[in-house]
């Protein structure tokens, strides 16, 4: 079974492809052109190198944020209308636990911590289980402070990962209990999306195209002001 | 050859199937009209999720409809440009994905030069030079289309387009948005020559400007409160036809123009359409009237103008970006 995964919720662009070995080719770029002019040919990148012909996908997995609005429908875009061509279904992973499943081998707490922009962050708790990690504490969008308090309140040592934690580490500073994993742990990983779509395909937790949806966490601003206008 | 248009520049999510650039299999066209009224105009962060979330059923029924598969397919067109950035970056997406897998080239399209196109689709048998008069809610332009590809600009809007006059006035009056069919309906029960608004730059060169209309509107109101509101949209109305009319008509012998065609949203108002027909009529020139559903945003305009970009450019390389501010490519010699 073949997997092709795509991953563009961070400033990161990426795609892998790959199977039950793992990836056999994967692409990331983090500066440069921007996600919609980069990834169809880094798709087609992969897909040489790995040796691997786009017919012999059976499976497109995205990563559905949360992340950076634009860049993300630029990746689910892309995912859905290369499963619709090649009539394959699909499966979705969150961005906050492919930043997780990367730091599997670690004890006690991971906090994953992407940037949302506007001095917030979209984060979720998880904890460390054989084979990879189970999430206790739903992904939200929040301060980084308040991340902080909540962490330090539980008392634990936990390490915190992805973009925001990197942006916002001196809000981390302070605190005892709390560390920041190395820049190379930063975005989330397409190779490590591929090796998690693996898992699910197995099981058969797919979704279709049409039923596939990015994970944004924050409404769109017309309609917060115009919740807002309402109320009063 | 058939070619798989894909449209999502605004608030419509839209694909179509188009065989030669002039035989429509399918146009799937899927509006966010109510979603964005709400507002009273396009929410950009929203129309790009409805596109999101609507694109892949679309092009999906716009294939099934046509009944054909992606190996029958010649090349797939999207809009890259001008537009909204996010809206524009989900078909554009979509579409150089469904070119990878399916080993046809890509082409982008300028959605101005769709709106063009959008008129060849029901009359294959236009010839160049014509006389082209583009009028929606984000463009009011006055071109020579001397033959494919080749376009003249003769005249632009100096500061608001016609649509957005006509949703500005609208939302003054109170008749909701979008403005154009609510004034183009009410305009029907008035009279278009109880108020003598003022026609902007009617005279002077081919290019127009509709600012200060709205401001007449508001202080014509002010000062007369009593007045009917169809009265008022039926004179405005006519002072923007008026105009618009006028430039086309004359351009049109000026450039010895074989006809005129309309293009663009405000092309589906009735009262401009019958008075482009007359003033064609009176000189003997040929309208080219696109329905009203290829007024509108669709995807059938972009797979007919792909067509004709494929021929002339070849293919679009899958690295290309989109461009929110294109404009249409213009000859300057
Ligand atoms: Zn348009």
């Amino acid at each position: 079974m073949i997997i092709l995964g795509i991953e563009t919720a961070t400033l990161q662009v990426g795609c892998a492809v790959g199977g039950v070995e793992g990836a056999l080719a994967s692409f990331t770029a983090t500066r440069g052109r921007r996600h919609a002019e980069t990834l169809v040919p880094a798709v087609q990148f992969v897909c040489a190198q790995a040796q691997v012909d786009l017919d012999e996908v059976s499976v497109v997995a995205v990563d559905v944020g949360p992340g950076l609005f634009t860049g993300l429908r630029v990746g689910v875009a892309t995912a859905k209308a290369l499963a619709l061509a090649l009539r394959v279904p699909m499966v979705g992973l969150s961005s906050l636990d492919l930043l997780a499943f990367a730091l599997h081998h670690t004890d006690g707490l991971i906090a994953t911590v992407v940037d949302a922009r506007r001095g917030e962050v979209f984060a979720a708790m998880y904890r460390p289980v054989p084979g990879g990690v189970q999430r206790v504490a739903e992904p939200r969008v929040c301060s980084p402070g308040d991340l902080a308090g909540e962490l330090m309140a539980m008392g634990e040592d936990c390490l915190l990962v992805g973009d925001g934690a990197v942006r916002y580490a001196s809000s981390f500073d302070d605190a005892r209990h709390l560390s920041i994993a190395d820049g190379a742990f930063a975005h989330p990983s397409p190779a490590a999306l591929v090796q998690l779509a693996h898992a699910r395909a197995v099981r058969e937790e797919f979704v279709q195209p049409s039923e596939l949806e990015p994970m944004y966490l924050r409404k769109a601003d017309a309609e917060i002001n115009w919740e807002r206008r309402a109320r009063v | 050859m058939k070619v798989l248009g894909v449209e999502t520049s605004c608030d419509e999510t839209a694909a179509a199937v188009v065989v030669d650039g002039e035989q429509v299999l399918s146009s799937v066209v899927s509006s966010q009209v109510d979603l964005h009224a709400a507002f009273g105009g396009v929410v950009p962060e929203l129309a790009s999720r409805a596109h999101v979330e609507l694109l892949t059923p679309v092009i999906a029924e716009a294939m099934l409809e046509a009944g054909v598969e992606g190996r029958d397919l010649g090349a797939v067109a999207a809009t890259v440009g001008p537009g909204l950035v996010g809206s524009l970056l989900v078909g554009l997406s979509a579409a150089k994905a469904l070119a990878l897998v399916w080993g046809v080239p890509f082409v982008g399209v300028n959605h101005l030069e769709g709106h063009i196109y959008a008129a060849f689709l029901e009359e294959p048998d236009l010839e160049p030079p014509l006389v082209v008069l583009l009028v929606s809610g984000g463009h009011t332009m006055l071109i020579a289309m001397e033959a494919h590809g080749r376009y003249r600009l003769l005249g632009a809007t100096l500061d608001d387009a016609a649509g957005e006059a006509y949703d500005k006035v609208a939302r003054y009056l109170g008749l909701g948005y979008p403005g154009g069919p609510a004034i183009d309906a009410l305009a029907l029960e008035g009279d278009p020559s109880a108020i003598d608004f003022p026609r902007g730059l009617l005279r002077e060169g081919y290019d127009f400007s509709f600012s200060g209309i709205k401001t007449s509107v508001v202080t014509y109101v002010r000062k007369h409160p009593s007045v009917g509101t169809a009265d008022v949209a039926a004179s405005f109305q006519e002072a923007v036809v008026d105009v618009l009319v006028t430039k086309a008509q004359r351009a049109a012998a000026e450039i010895g123009a074989t006809g005129i065609v309309l293009g663009g949203g405000v092309a589906a108002n009735s009262r401009l359409r019958e008075r482009i027909l007359d003033a064609c009529i009176a000189d003997g020139l040929r309208a080219f009237l696109p329905s009203r559903a290829m007024c509108t945003d669709n995807a059938a305009m972009i797979a007919a103008a792909g067509w004709w970009r494929l021929r002339s450019d070849g293919p679009t390389p899958l690295g290309a970006g989109a461009d929110p501010g294109l404009g249409l490519p213009l000859i300057t010699t």
